[in-house]
């Protein structure tokens, strides 16, 4: 599955986010256990896997929340979204 | 203090307190943490309800005998449709092919760690009563068919240490095991009462901290332990290292720096109680559905001291008094230093290496 502009992505609500110290966070697969860390830039993402944000919406609410977002932003959350599909911890609602 | 996470990433939880053994050395039937009922199914999933909120991604189900409640299976449910995975400590002599069928099938089973004690039942069956052996290799037998990812726990003491050999042998070659586990009968529980009989001695320690030398060479990768002889010799050597060298210690040391547990994980007992670890139930921190997870573990007094206890240097203890090895010493595990002492906030005297070593003990050659 790939990720694109007009999409809007849902986090799989099979993954755990939980939060530790400094919002910084793990994202959990209880099927597997794998775990992964991700820093709070990313949490601040994640939480707004809600199939109601696109991309451009998502950076948006970074640059209003966050000082100093670089230029290459969107492609940068693209990647991050992009990791996420690929490892099935997010996805698109599909319409049938 | 090192920062602390929201919540704890795991917890340890007497989901029983009845057993069909009684080993002899078991930590638990002789302290406050061992009550006459189980708590109901139904307050255990409320429980495991908040505890997914929260993020806890592990339970390690313990007692007593985890499969002695016949409920056990309502109760994983209840863990998996809360986003977590679980393991289960055993002494494997209910596990069938059905049981071990049913676990595989959650696909949510970190391990089961199986109690073996001896390569034979003549060794085993004197621990944990006769037609125990056969029993525990049969459930772990089931286990390792399914492909259940298990592990097996030795406690080694004084009935049985003169077959850790064998014991390796027959777990590693026999059974295919790629490793197991080790510990000593602590003086806590049912060892208490059954010291002499079952607690090791300074020549018992030593000689096993011997063989354990040659069996690490022969198996490289496949022991590990967090207590008892095996541990000990690891620690031990560090230190004497370090000492010899010059060389900074590896671990935060010359204070109460040990265990690291109450970081990441915490305890309840069988009754609902919460407590900093298993080995400290007397400490008690709240109830179960009656107060909150996250509130006892982040902000409760006795966990706060816990955490705390990391700041009490070593050079406030007689005990400790001109001791070479102060620099290098955690001062080990509060729960058995509390049961030979009366303090948690006290090194435990069990792996005080200048104690061992003015017994007699001999630590194996170091490199």
């Amino acid at each position: 599955m790939t990720s694109d502009t007009n999409n809007k992505p849902m986090a799989n609500p099979l993954i755990v986010l939980r939060e530790e110290f400094d919002d910084w966070a793990i994202l959990f697969d209880p099927d597997t256990g794998d775990a992964s860390a991700i820093n709070p830039v990313s949490v601040f993402i994640y939480k707004h896997l809600d199939g109601k944000h696109t991309v451009p919406d998502i950076v948006a609410k970074l640059r209003k929340e966050c000082e100093d977002v670089p230029e290459n932003a969107e492609a940068e959350v693209q990647e991050f979204i992009q990791q996420l599909l690929d490892k099935g911890y997010a996805g698109y609602e599909k319409q049938f | 203090m090192p920062n602390v996470i929201k919540s704890p990433r795991s917890l340890d939880i007497d989901i029983t307190s009845r057993c069909n053994l009684r080993c002899k050395y078991c930590y638990h039937f002789s302290g406050p943490g061992d009550v006459d009922t189980d708590l109901p199914k139904e307050e255990w999933l409320r429980f495991f309800v908040e505890c997914g909120h929260y993020g806890i991604m592990g339970l390690s189900l313990a007692g007593g005998e985890p499969f002695f409640r016949k409920d056990l299976p309502e109760l994983l449910e209840g863990i998996i449709a809360n986003r977590m995975r679980f393991s289960l400590l055993s002494n494997g002599t209910l596990i069938d092919d059905a049981w071990a069928k049913y676990i595989k099938e959650t696909r949510r089973c970190n391990y089961i760690q199986v109690s073996l004690d001896g390569s034979r039942a003549e060794v085993h069956d004197q621990l944990r009563g006769k037609g125990q052996f056969d029993k525990a290799v049969a459930g772990l037998q089931h286990l390792q068919r399914h492909g259940v990812p298990v592990t097996v726990r030795v406690t080694l003491n004084k009935l049985n240490y003169h077959d850790l050999e064998n014991i390796a042998r027959f777990l590693l070659e026999e059974l295919g095991l790629p490793a197991f586990s080790t510990n000593a009968a602590s003086y806590m529980g049912l060892c208490k009462l059954n010291d002499q009989e079952i607690g090791l001695d300074v020549a018992e320690r030593s000689a096993l901290m011997a063989v354990f030398a040659d069996l690490v060479k022969r198996y490289p990768g496949r022991f590990s332990a967090n207590a008892g002889p095996q541990a000990d010799l690891r620690m031990w050597s560090e230190m004497e290292r370090a000492r010899l060298g010059g060389l900074a210690p590896a671990h935060p040391t010359g204070a109460l720096t040990a265990c690291g547990c109450v970081f990441d994980r915490m305890a309840v007992r069988a009754d609902g109680i919460m407590t900093p670890c298993t080995m400290l139930s007397h400490m008690e921190m709240g109830r179960i559905n009656h107060d909150d997870l996250r509130e006892v573990w982040q902000n409760h007094p006795l966990m706060q001291s816990m955490r705390a206890r990391n700041e009490i240097s070593l050079k406030l203890f007689d005990f400790c008094s001109s001791c070479n090895y102060i620099n290098y010493c955690t001062g080990n595990c509060p729960g058995v230093a509390y049961e030979l002492t009366g303090e948690v906030d006290h090194p435990s005297p069990d792996a005080c290496f200048k104690r061992f070593l003015g017994a007699g003990g001999v630590l194996p050659e170091i490199n």
